[in-house]
């Protein structure tokens, strides 16, 4: 893990994607010692200062201090889509792995399935979802999960279909191992690598996702200081108080952006190739 | 000859490629596209009646009622009489003539349970409209009412043609045939409701040769059409939005203290609400001083104790309603929420700093140990599907006398009774003090009613708002009036829309 850690770092793009993840967690964590003001502290005698030395990102509508709210506003987004990615990668990658060993018929089906779900407007079906079963992380963590991961049983599926057709799992088949086996021990392992990049790409992907739900109205509510809903409760002023709306976009894009280059160098540090996401 | 036949073409083509001036408005779309013609419905498409239909009076630059089809009226002594003397000579858009038969029959028609108007708390005082001549009405009332035409002032009570609505009493009529100013062309209140200036009109000729009432549901989404020229007016600018436009020469920002106000509406049937230590705690822990600051900015309203009655009305009770954490505290412990209380508060953009204000209600009342929970509701269908159907959820009012607004929201039977508030003696009050023909009492009476809306009421009213609105610098004729009282007839529009 160290090896790898050390040949993504050594990467430019590595580095990058490394330091900005890094640098957000942290701040995620760490928001209640490094924000400077209570993130939902309301002033009625501050609102809309322009960026100074008391307010280094200027205030919003509600006299709330910005800095603070862009440093606390990652948390429940870093949060849920992190478990989310989790729920996508687990179920979407068992899944994947599994119709690519099995084949055949039940894959076959299997896969029009997946079609269809990958047909529908995600972002819609999401919002139906929600506005059915509320706007909590209790909500979202599964919907987002279930939805991101019929991508990742995508792309597992057809990595597992080329591990499928080697020799080693011919062998194990003509040794009589039985399914569960043979993907826990002789696939699972050789496909851990594309799961990882996959987990992270699709974790930048909710990301984004989240903070659109949010900007519609239907992630984290007020007072919760979040990117999306920051862009969402500033957006009108763009013309006079742009501070309210760059800093929450630009916190959210550095992190994707992070990830992104991070995932990219884990994936070339693993030998894959992201364009076709196996192995080379 | 060829001279002539040149310049006659020339003209022609001028002529063709004048664009005929259109006055382009934003609606809310509140309604999701249910929106109706008849003006009593509940689901009245407000913007169009009023240009569509004319009311029997009409509130004046001053407040007071003002000739509008009717050009002058008196009341017997006990005001129990009311006589309407109608204009002459108005007629329809389908050039039926205007008589007292129909003003007979848009009255009665507001009673009828078959509709269930929200007009109908107000308007069940009537008891008979009697016809003298085709000019002349008598209204005859249940009881008197010394403001009764402070009542046909209002915004919906508005004349119909009887003929083309089957003089039907218990059906909608969406006929949209009125004697306004403008006549209908096309019903589209998901995109855009067109009409056209009636040459008949009785007030003289119309400022704009066409008017377009165009959906956009998102208030950003109103400011940015405004600034790109899709659109020529919009009302209720936040405090925030005020200086995108306030010094640019292409726009005209104009501020009127109104009687308008934004609240929050506690259903008083549903726990923990039907209790009113809960509801009174929750109102007591606001401090309307620094929530109007917040929301509205320092110049952008006046504060108010949850009476619906603005200051400018005659009938305004004074309250004091500090803030008072302790007293909510103890109020709370009383109704057994000593360890604290949460309930969730649905919210929507539906009206100017409406999501803004319950933000900072739940910032203030947590010192009390009130957990207040936004949920956020599309503003699109918003009046249908969340409005009156949570047990806590936002509201917007536009100005009304204190008669109307007390009876239209706080009588047990009113349609609009948003709090669900039922109290028999409250009733008896109302009746009490719109029959009382003494200006003191009766101001007594209904700084009363008042002052039990704020011990025990389900209505959290911080504020009244000025109303600010933003039109293009080529309107001219805008009145600085309310919403409901400005006249887009006598608007006129310069310039082509490019």
């Amino acid at each position: 893990m160290l090896a790898l850690i050390q040949n993504v770092a050594a990467r430019p793009s590595g580095a990058i994607g490394l330091t900005l993840t890094l640098c957000h967690v942290l701040m995620a964590v760490l928001a209640p010692w490094l924000a400077p003001y209570d993130p939902t502290m309301q002033n009625a005698d501050a609102i809309l200062l322009a960026p100074s030395s008391t307010h280094w990102m200027g205030t919003d509508t509600l006299g709330r201090d910005v800095f603070s709210r862009v440093i606390y506003g990652g948390r429940l987004a870093i949060a849920v889509t992190f478990a989310a990615a989790v729920v996508a990668t687990l179920w979407g990658g068992f899944a994947g792995i599994f119709f690519g060993t099995v084949g055949g018929r039940v894959d076959e089906y299997a896969m029009r399935i997946v079609d269809a779900f990958l047909s529908v407007p995600w972002l819609l079906f999401l919002l139906l979802i929600i506005s059915i079963g509320g706007a909590g992380p209790v909500t979202i963590i599964p919907t987002l999960g279930f939805f991101y991961g019929v991508a990742v049983l995508r792309v597992v599926r057809g990595a597992a279909m080329q591990v499928a057709a080697r020799d080693f799992i011919t062998a194990a088949k003509a040794r009589g191992e039985k399914l569960w086996p043979i993907i826990t021990r002789e696939m699972f392992p050789n496909l851990s690598d594309i799961l990882l990049v996959e987990g992270a790409m699709r974790w930048s992907w909710m990301l984004l996702a989240f903070s659109s739900l949010s900007f519609l109205g239907f992630g984290a509510t007020p007072p919760t200081p979040d990117w999306g809903l920051m862009v969402a409760q500033e957006r009108g002023l763009l013309s006079t108080a742009p501070w309210g709306v760059f800093w929450p976009c630009l916190a959210l894009s550095s992190l994707i952006i992070g990830i992104n280059l991070l995932a990219d160098a884990v994936g070339k540090a693993l030998g894959l190739d992201r364009a076709t996401a196996i192995a080379v | 000859m060829k001279k002539s036949l040149l310049l006659s073409a020339a003209i022609a083509v001028l002529g063709a490629a004048a664009p005929a001036e259109t006055l382009r408005i934003p609606h809310e779309l509140g309604y999701g596209g249910s929106e109706s013609m008849d003006p009593i419905s509940p689901q009245r498409f407000y913007e169009a009646i009023q240009n569509v239909y004319s009311r029997l009076v009409r509130q004046g630059d001053d407040g007071r009622p003002s000739a509008d089809l009717a050009l002058s009226w008196e009341a017997t002594p006990d005001a129990r009489e009311w006589t309407f003397n109608l204009r002459p000579d108005v007629t329809f858009h389908n050039a039926n003539a205007f008589t007292a038969e129909d003003v007979a029959f848009s009255l009665m028609r507001t009673q009828s349970e078959a509709i269930d108007s929200p007009t109908k708390g107000v308007m069940e005082v009537i008891d008979r409209v009697e016809v003298i001549d085709p000019l002349t009405v008598k209204v005859v009332l249940k009881q008197s009412h010394a403001d009764f035409p402070l009542l046909v002032m209002d915004y919906r009570i508005r004349m119909l043609d009887a003929e083309t609505c089957g003089n039907d009493l218990d059906a909608l009529c969406e006929s949209g045939v009125g004697t306004g100013p403008f006549q209908m062309v096309d019903f589209d209140p998901l995109g855009t409701t067109t009409f056209t200036r009636f040459d008949n009109y009785y007030g003289g000729t119309v400022g704009t040769e066409n008017l377009e009432l165009i959906a956009i549901a998102d208030q950003d989404a109103r400011v940015a059409a405004l600034q790109a020229g899709q659109i020529d007016f919009i009302y209720a600018l936040s405090a925030e939005q005020v200086p995108l436009f306030a010094n640019n020469p292409n726009f005209t920002v104009q501020s009127v203290p109104t009687g308008r106000w934004v609240g929050l509406v506690m259903n008083t049937q549903i726990e923990p609400l039907n209790d009113p230590r809960v509801r009174k705690a929750i109102r007591m822990s606001a401090d309307r001083d620094a929530l109007g600051k917040l929301v509205y900015g320092k110049d952008g309203y006046i504060t108010s104790c949850d009476h619906p009655v603005w200051s400018g009305d005659q009938y305004r009770a004074e309250i004091d309603c500090p803030r008072d954490i302790e007293g909510a505290k103890a109020l709370l412990a009383e109704a057994g929420y000593a360890d604290g209380l949460t309930v969730e508060l649905f919210v929507s953009d539906i009206s100017e700093g409406a999501v803004k204000m319950a933000e900072v209600l739940q910032n203030q009342a947590k010192d009390a140990g009130i957990t207040i929970e936004l949920v956020p509701a599309p503003a699109d269908g918003y009046w249908g599907d969340v409005w009156m159907k949570e047990p806590f959820f936002a509201t917007g009012w536009s100005q009304r006398p204190a008669d109307q607004i007390l009876n239209e929201a706080y009588r047990s039977s009113a349609t609009w009774n948003e709090t669900a508030w039922t109290s028999p003696d409250f009733d008896a009050k109302l009746d009490a003090a719109r029959s009382e023909l003494d200006f003191d009492k009766r101001k007594a009476l209904y700084g009363e009613l008042q002052k039990e809306l704020w011990e025990n009421g389900g209505s959290f009213i911080p504020v009244h708002l000025n109303t600010v609105r933003a039109f293009s610098a080529k309107l001219s004729g805008v009145q600085p009036v309310e919403d409901f009282s400005i006249r887009y007839e006598g608007i006129a529009k310069s310039g082509s829309d490019s």
